[in-house]
């Protein structure tokens, strides 16, 4: 289950078809969790919960920061990578990470450590609605 | 691209590049002085300033360019755009902004913003045809932020300068920055008050190679 929606936290297994299609919260925005990494962010979920309005917050935050080129009615996938947002409004920076991309791709949201590989994410996207 | 691809490019950027389009940024931890030196260098040149200066951290949250500034040492000339970027962290927390008197909502976007500066930042790394390292000279140099910036510069052979900024103040330690970055020419200055600029202004001859 390697997919969760990022504004109400459901799991999903890979190619479903809520994530291409959008979670039944209504958000279109979902996390991409490696296998590893899941069972540590499922523990970090319970330390620190957020709320649905800080959910949402964050959601909106990585659309302002992925930019202007996104189509906010399709699926956006984010992995885990260069920048966390631990809560709306702190971010911690991978500069390493960030250096290392041509383009940085990765942006990170909440429950712990989340990125976002937009381009390659929309590619990926693309070829399997098609 | 590979190696053949990016010597290419480097080529052909300079066999086309004109007189003046040399881009010089200014990088470097948030609060070092960046765009004081920026409005230091476009006041002394152009007499204008290039952006606002603060002392909360992160004030320049954009890339901000001033094109064309001829500078004159010694009978030589050297014309180039000057790039201030915003400050490269590894944390951004806006709760440190509401330390310093910022209100929650704005602290929160600046937060944002600052994310997405030090993004911008480092996707400008690439076109930056020389980059002078704004350090303040009163803090430890030795931190992950200034080590992965020198250290990405090099990889991309991008010629660097470290300036050593607010030696105006008592507790700046030349000497320390000189230690931590010993292949680099370090230059100790004040672009606040002035100090020291004629050296800053004649090391940037040497890294843009005129």
């Amino acid at each position: 289950m390697p997919h969760q929606c990022v504004r109400c936290g459901k799991l999903y297994e890979d190619a479903s078809e809520e994530i291409l299609k959008g979670c039944s919260c209504g958000a279109k925005m979902f996390y991409f969790i490696r296998k590893e990494k899941l069972k540590q962010i499922q523990e970090q979920q319970e330390k620190e919960k957020l709320t649905l309005q800080e959910k949402e917050e964050i959601e909106k935050e990585v659309y302002d920061l992925i930019g202007d080129n996104i189509d906010m009615d399709k699926p956006v996938i984010l992995d885990i990578e260069s920048i966390e947002i631990l809560k709306p409004g702190k971010y911690q920076l991978d500069l390493v990470k960030l250096f290392k991309a041509k383009e940085p791709l990765i942006y990170k949201l909440e429950d712990g450590k989340y990125m976002v590989d937009i381009v390659e994410s929309f590619k990926k996207m693309g070829r399997k609605a098609k | 691209m590979g190696i053949f691809g990016n010597f290419l490019k480097k080529f052909l950027k300079s066999l086309f590049k004109k007189k003046g389009e040399i881009k010089l940024g200014l990088y470097g931890p948030p609060n070092g002085g960046k765009t004081t030196l920026a409005n230091k260098i476009s006041m002394d040149w152009l007499g204008e300033e290039v952006g606002i200066v603060s002392g909360i951290a992160h004030e320049t949250r954009e890339i901000q360019i001033k094109e064309q500034i001829t500078i004159k040492s010694k009978g030589k000339e050297l014309t180039f755009n000057l790039v201030d970027t915003p400050g490269i962290a590894t944390k951004i927390d806006y709760e440190d902004f509401l330390k310093a008197g910022i209100k929650e909502k704005e602290a929160k976007t600046r937060a944002k913003e600052a994310t997405k500066g030090v993004i911008d930042a480092i996707k400008w790394l690439d076109d930056m045809d020389a980059v002078v390292i704004v350090l303040d000279g009163t803090k430890d140099p030795y931190s992950q932020v200034n080590i992965t910036i020198i250290g990405n510069l090099e990889a991309r052979k991008i010629p660097v300068l470290i300036v050593a900024n607010k030696i105006d103040l008592k507790k700046a330690d030349i000497k320390k920055v000189q230690a931590a970055f010993p292949q680099y020419d370090v230059i100790g200055i004040s672009a606040k008050y002035g100090k020291n600029i004629e050296d800053f202004y004649e090391a940037l001859f040497k890294i843009t190679n005129q």
